[in-house]
C-alpha cells in the first residue's frame, strides 16, 4: 500500500510520471536506434574504444539494436506502473525501482548524444531513492539524508544555471530569451514575435529568470510561507518552459525534488527571519 | 593501575556511550552518506570552468553520465537551428541536389506535454555542437581537418545521411552542415561544416 505521506514516496510517484511519459516517447522513436539511425549502436559503441570497457558492453550489444531497447523501454514502463502498487520501502518496491535504475543506466550508454539534464536529475533521483531504501539495511536517517541530497541538487541546479547566466551578456542585456524563442529547436513563433514586439519583456524575462534562479537556495533558509514563493515560480518556470519550449521532461524531474526541498526548510534548524 | 591504563579504560568505557555500535546498518549508512556527499562535490566542482579535476571526473570516471552540467541555456543560449543536408556525386561536375534530412519538426499544441520530437532534435544538436567544439583542437594539432573525420561526431553524421536512398550502387555522398535563425527570417543561413565526398 503506498503512503502519500511518505515524502521520498511523493519524490518517486511524480518522478514516475515524468519517466514513464519519456519512457513512451522513446518508444515512438526507437527506429533512432536502428542500424540507420542516429544514434545506432554500429556508431554509438565507437565511444567506448577501451579493451576492458567493450568486453563490459559485450552482453548488452544485443540489448541495444532497436528491438532491444524497444523491450527494455516496455519492461521499464511495467516497472513504472508497477511501482504504483509497491511502496518504495517494501522488499518489492526496492526490486522494482533497481530494476528501473538498472534500465535507466544501461541505456544511458546508448542515449549519450540527446539526453538532458532532466535525465540526469531522474537518474540523480532514481540512484538516490535505491541506495537510501535498501531493505534491511537502510535507516530512517539514510532517507532523510537522500532527500536532503535531492533537495541540495535541485537547489544547487538553479543557482549555477542562476550565475551562468548572471556572467551572460546576452542574459544580461535581455535579448538570450528572445534569441532562444526564434529558434525552431526550441522557440515558438507566436512567443518569438511577442518578445520582438516587447523589448522591455524580454529584459524582464531575462532578468526574472537570472534573479530567481540564483537566489533560489534562499528556499532552504526562509520560513515557508516565503520559500513558497520560489516553488511556486518554480511550479510556473517550468509549466512555460514545457509549454514554449517543449521541455515537457524537466517538468517531472525538477517538480519532483520539491518535496525534498520541503522537508529541508522544514527540517532548518533556524531560518533567516 | 598505571596512567595510561586509566586513560584507555575510560577511553573504552566512554567510547561505548559516545559513538554508535558498529552494526551493518550504520556501516551502510556511513558508506552511502560519504558516496553522496562525493557526488555532491564532483557535480560542483564540475559546473563553470573545465579544469584538469572536472575533466578527469567528466571522462574517466563518470562512465554513465551522472555528473550533471546545470548551466543550461548559459553563457551562451543555442540561438540557431542547425541542419543536416547531403548530395550525391553523379558524375565528375553532376551532383544531385541537396535534400535535407527532416528534423527540426514544427511542435503541436500538445508539446507541453508529449514531445517525442525534442530527441532528434537534441541528438543533432549535440553531435553538431560536438563537432563544431571539436574543430579548433583539430586545426589546432593537425592544422586540417581530416582528422575529424575519425571523430564520433562525424561519423554518427556520415552514418545517418549514408541510410538515405542512393542515386546509384557504387555512390559518392558529400554532407553539409548549416545553422539558421529559425523564425527570424532576416538571418541568412550560415555553412558551418562541408564535408568532402564518401564512398558509401
Amino acid at each position: 500500500m503506498i503512503l502519500f505521506n511518505d515524502l521520498s514516496q511523493t519524490v518517486l510517484i511524480i518522478l514516475s510520471i515524468g519517466l514513464f511519459i519519456s519512457t513512451l516517447e522513446y518508444l515512438k522513436k526507437v527506429q533512432i536506434f536502428s542500424p540507420s539511425g542516429l544514434l545506432s549502436w554500429n556508431v554509438m559503441q565507437l565511444k567506448w574504444t577501451k579493451q576492458d570497457q567493450k568486453s563490459f558492453l559485450k552482453p548488452f550489444f544485443k540489448l541495444f539494436s532497436a528491438p532491444g531497447l524497444a523491450g527494455l523501454f516496455i519492461i521499464r514502463c511495467l516497472l513504472i506502473v508497477g511501482l504504483l502498487f509497491y511502496p518504495l520501502q517494501s522488499t518489492t518496491g526496492w526490486i522494482l525501482i533497481s530494476l528501473l535504475g538498472a534500465s535507466l543506466l544501461l541505456a544511458s550508454l546508448v542515449t549519450y548524444y540527446g539526453s538532458d539534464g532532466s535525465d540526469q536529475m531522474s537518474m540523480l533521483i532514481i540512484i538516490t531513492l535505491i541506495l537510501c531504501n535498501l531493505p534491511v539495511l537502510a535507516s530512517g536517517k539514510l532517507r532523510d539524508i537522500g532527500l536532503w541530497f535531492i533537495g541540495l541538487q535541485a537547489c544547487l541546479s538553479y543557482a549555477v544555471a542562476g550565475i551562468a547566466k548572471l556572467v551572460s551578456s546576452e542574459w544580461r542585456s535581455g535579448t538570450a530569451i528572445k534569441d532562444v524563442f526564434s529558434t525552431k529547436t526550441y522557440g515558438s513563433k507566436k512567443a518569438s514575435l511577442l518578445l520582438q514586439k516587447y523589448p522591455a519583456a524580454n529584459r524582464f524575462l531575462c532578468w526574472n529568470v537570472i534573479i530567481m534562479e540564483s537566489l533560489f537556495p534562499l528556499c532552504l533558509f526562509l520560513p515557508w510561507e516565503f520559500a513558497l514563493i520560489f516553488l511556486i515560480w518554480g511550479f510556473t518556470f517550468h509549466f512555460f518552459t514545457a509549454l514554449i519550449m517543449g521541455l515537457n521532461s524537466f517538468f517531472w524531474a525538477f517538480m519532483a525534488t520539491y518535496p525534498a526541498i520541503y522537508f529541508i526548510n522544514h527540517q532548518m534548524p533556524w531560518h533567516l527571519f | 593501575m598505571g596512567r595510561a591504563q586509566k586513560v584507555l579504560s575510560f577511553l573504552l568505557t566512554h567510547s561505548k556511550i559516545m559513538m554508535p555500535k558498529l552494526n551493518p546498518t550504520v556501516i551502510y549508512e556511513f558508506v552511502v552518506t560519504v558516496f553522496l556527499a562525493c557526488w555532491f562535490l564532483a557535480t560542483i566542482l564540475c559546473q563553470f570552468k573545465e579544469t584538469k579535476v572536472s575533466w578527469f571526473i567528466r571522462y574517466k570516471i563518470d562512465f554513465f553520465s551522472l555528473i550533471p552540467l546545470w548551466t543550461f541555456f548559459a553563457p551562451h543560449p543555442g540561438k540557431r537551428d542547425y541542419h543536416l543536408l547531403f548530395r550525391d556525386k553523379i558524375t565528375d561536375g553532376n551532383y544531385s541536389e541537396w535534400q535535407e534530412m527532416e528534423i527540426t519538426e514544427e511542435r503541436t499544441i500538445w508539446s507541453w506535454l508529449w514531445n517525442p520530437e525534442k530527441r532528434d532534435k537534441k541528438i543533432l544538436s549535440d553531435v553538431v555542437q560536438s563537432l563544431v567544439s571539436s574543430i579548433p583542437s583539430y586545426r589546432e594539432k593537425t592544422g586540417s581537418l581530416n582528422l575529424l573525420m575519425f571523430s564520433t561526431p562525424y561519423i554518427i553524421v556520415l552514418h545517418a545521411i549514408s541510410q538515405y536512398k542512393k542515386q546509384s550502387q557504387n555512390c559518392f555522398r558529400q554532407f553539409m552542415l548549416a545553422e539558421s535563425s529559425g523564425y527570424q527570417k532576416e538571418t541568412t543561413p550560415s555553412l558551418i561544416l562541408l564535408s568532402v565526398f564518401h564512398q558509401i
